[in-house]
């Protein structure tokens, strides 16, 4: 069994970009400055993920005010809406408004993406966007689209972005999907939630797929991950119960978010190691991507990246001796 | 709401135009500094360092008082003129907790967050040299607000007693964790706090759990806390409630039996055709005739409601609690993100609306 190490979501802003960008806000810091502060800070990020192993880097996604916020604020068709709480947590996202059917602009969310995922970074990064799932059902739709046509519309939209990301070397997208396990789709919102993910697996040819889920119990959620045409799913075991956890994978790799950023607590690293053994022992999956379960913005920096060595001590413990993986 | 003449003032920074003419209008209108000529005096001088911070708090204390009485409301505070936040505060008078660094809560807004690490314990209460100013100071009835067990849990890391649950913390752990961290909370901090104030005569105490709507289905533990805090306790205890979806706390939330007035916000989702107050049926689903504080004011915008706008919202309530005598009319939430001259448009609307349908049912009070 392949053992992968990721990372999902942003990435918690440093104490210092949290006091520059409150500065910037309160006209006591420069953008250029909080600008510099932000490249050095991303670096920093990089460097932690190459530290830990990690197959694929995020650069901490640290300029983005939220997961919509490229897409509300960039594509035809949305506004940014009001402050809205995301999920179970004292966070809190600007909603997307789709007062019109929405349009793709090219080049608007490569030209958001992290620097250091860019140009050369591009065939090791992981771009993360929300799902089409999610992306439909948290906005305020008042284009008059149906629900279900306007995720399948939305899958279709996102499909054509990867085209472009690939063509610009990008060859790795997860896409954030909370509400597919706290607003588990059924009948023909899952019907048109598999469409979605059919039109962007089309889009992705050999690259690499996944579907994150977070902040929900993913179990009844399992008939309609089955069905995603990608490459990863991934859990929240915080959420999710990994003894009650069973889904027919076909070949496709399972992400387990055993890092639980609603506590500074670290996790056990045997405790990791035991799940995926038992894993092993039920025979399936071929490949286990481990991670956070949930963004790791919950936590501040430092505590955040503390946390996270537990995957690398995870690791270590899953390989055997002669350096061949388990 | 904190006037910008006080933010200098307190740091000693000679007033510039806008905060000089600002405090010299609402001097005229108020005559907030009666009996604090000298604080007054240096503030207006080119000296403000003449004036000591905590004399320019006072006086932002008082000015905010004679602004709630002036704008005609019954209970009156002094505007949290002295705090700057809700949460960290009162941390900060516990043992049993460590600040662990900030968490984005929106764009480039933060909080800094504490975690757990020990036995919630009070270093000592507070609030009260808040309170025997307000006490001091005020004509109108004081009410202190004060931060509930609940948001205060909810919005820190609880280590210590989830980290007494052994094994995987999963959903269950944390919520049995949760419980006994709220309940420590609520038992060592607030109510000696609560009973500190009330020793020092203050009556209403409104509690403030912002955090209540985050998890659908624990308004069981909302209402444990608020009962932990003040059971048996002689005083008038609310709770306030904002920005969440009220349905989700119940019947849950019923079991605070020692709340006797329900203070949501309604107003701020009265618009686009909705009816904001539809929810108040929730009450009479299950059969609640507490008090209700009713928000009739949208404190995150600056359109003004008018008088009849209110009045209308106070019909619509008393249509669904059909007893006018349960009404207390208040905004949905703090007023501080609104700039003086509409916040007490806003309130003075308010007022006015309250006495129109006062004259119309002979109760509703502000």
């Amino acid at each position: 069994m392949e053992i992968r190490i990721t990372l999902t979501g942003p990435f918690p802003r440093s104490e210092e970009l949290v006091r520059a960008t409150r500065d910037l806000d309160r006209g006591r810091q420069s953008p250029e400055a909080v600008e510099e502060i932000y490249a050095r800070t991303e670096i920093e990020v990089v460097d932690l993920e190459r530290r830990l192993g990690t197959d694929r880097c995020t650069a901490g996604y640290l300029r983005w005010a939220d997961l919509f916020r490229p897409i509300s604020e960039s594509w035809g068709g949305f506004a940014v809406g009001p402050i809205t709480r995301w999920f179970e947590t004292n966070t809190f996202y600007r909603q997307p408004i789709l007062h019109a059917p929405p349009e793709r602009t090219p080049g608007a969310i490569a030209s958001r993406l992290p620097l250091p995922l860019r140009g050369e970074g591009a065939a090791r990064a992981l771009v993360i966007l929300p799902g089409p799932y999610t992306l439909a059902g948290l906005l305020d739709n008042r284009s008059g689209e149906a629900p279900q046509a306007l995720t399948h519309r939305l899958g279709r939209l996102l499909a054509e972005e990867v085209r472009e990301l690939r063509g610009l070397g990008y060859r790795s997208f997860e896409w954030a999907e909370p509400l597919l396990v706290t607003r588990t789709p059924t009948g023909p919102s899952a019907e048109s939630t598999v469409e979605a993910y059919r039109a962007i697996h089309d889009a992705a040819g050999d690259s690499t797929s996944i579907v994150w889920t977070y902040f929900g119990d993913a179990a009844p959620a399992v008939s309609v991950l089955a069905r995603l045409p990608v490459s990863v799913i991934g859990v929240d075991l915080a959420e999710t119960d990994p003894a009650s956890f069973e889904i027919d994978l076909r070949g496709r790799a399972l992400g387990l978010g055993v890092i639980d950023p609603r506590t500074t607590l670290s996790e056990d690293p045997g405790e990791i190691v035991r799940i995926v053994r038992r894993l092993q022992e039920q025979g399936s999956p071929r490949e286990v991507w481990l991670g956070n379960g949930a963004p790791l913005d919950l936590l501040p920096a430092e505590p955040a990246a503390k946390k996270l060595h537990v995957l690398a001590a995870a690791r270590t413990a899953l390989t055997p001796a002669n350096g061949r993986r388990s | 709401m904190k006037p910008r003449w006080q933010l200098l003032g307190q740091r000693g920074i000679p007033l510039d135009d806008r905060a000089r003419a600002d405090f010299d209008t609402w001097d005229r209108r108020l005559s907030f500094t009666r009996g604090f000529e000298e604080v007054a005096k240096a503030l207006r001088s080119a000296r403000p360092r003449e004036a000591r911070p905590d004399a320019v708090r006072d006086l932002g204390a008082v000015f905010a008082l004679r602004l709630l009485e002036h704008a005609g409301l019954s209970r009156v505070y002094d505007g949290e003129a002295r705090r700057i936040e809700m949460y960290e505060y009162p941390i900060r008078q516990m043992r049993g907790f460590q600040f662990v660094g900030h968490v984005r809560s929106f764009d480039n807004k933060y909080y800094l967050k504490a975690a757990s690490t020990g036995e919630v314990r009070l270093v000592a209460p507070y609030h009260l040299d808040e309170f025997d100013f307000v006490r001091a100071h005020a004509v109108g009835e004081p009410k202190l607000p004060i931060t509930g067990a609940y948001t205060l849990a909810d919005w820190s890391y609880n280590e210590f007693y989830l980290g007494r649950h052994p094994g995987w913390k999963g959903r269950t752990a944390r919520r049995e964790a949760q419980r006994e961290f709220v309940g420590e909370i609520a038992r060592h901090a607030l109510r000696p706090t609560i009973q500190a104030l009330i020793e020092r005569g203050c009556r209403v105490i409104q509690i403030d759990e912002p955090a209540a709507g985050t998890h659908p289905g624990q308004g069981d533990l909302v209402a444990e806390a608020f009962n932990i805090a003040t059971d048996g306790l002689d005083g008038e205890f609310t709770m306030h409630i904002c920005f969440s979806d009220y349905r989700n706390l119940f019947p849950g939330l019923l079991e605070a039996k020692r709340c006797r007035q329900w203070a949501w916000e309604f107003a701020n989702r009265d618009r686009d055709g909705r009816d904001g107050y539809e929810v108040l049926n929730v009450l009479r689903e299950y059969g609640d005739t507490r008090e209700v504080g009713l928000g009739v004011t949208d404190v995150h915008r600056d359109d003004l409601e008018t008088p009849e706008l209110v009045a209308d919202r106070i019909r619509r309530a008393v249509k669904v609690l059909e007893d006018p005598r349960r009404i207390w009319v208040n905004p949905d939430c703090g007023l501080r993100t609104r700039s003086l001259d509409v916040a007490y448009a806003k309130l003075e609307a308010m007022t006015k609306g309250a006495t129109i349908a006062r004259a119309e049912f002979q109760r509703p009070r502000a």
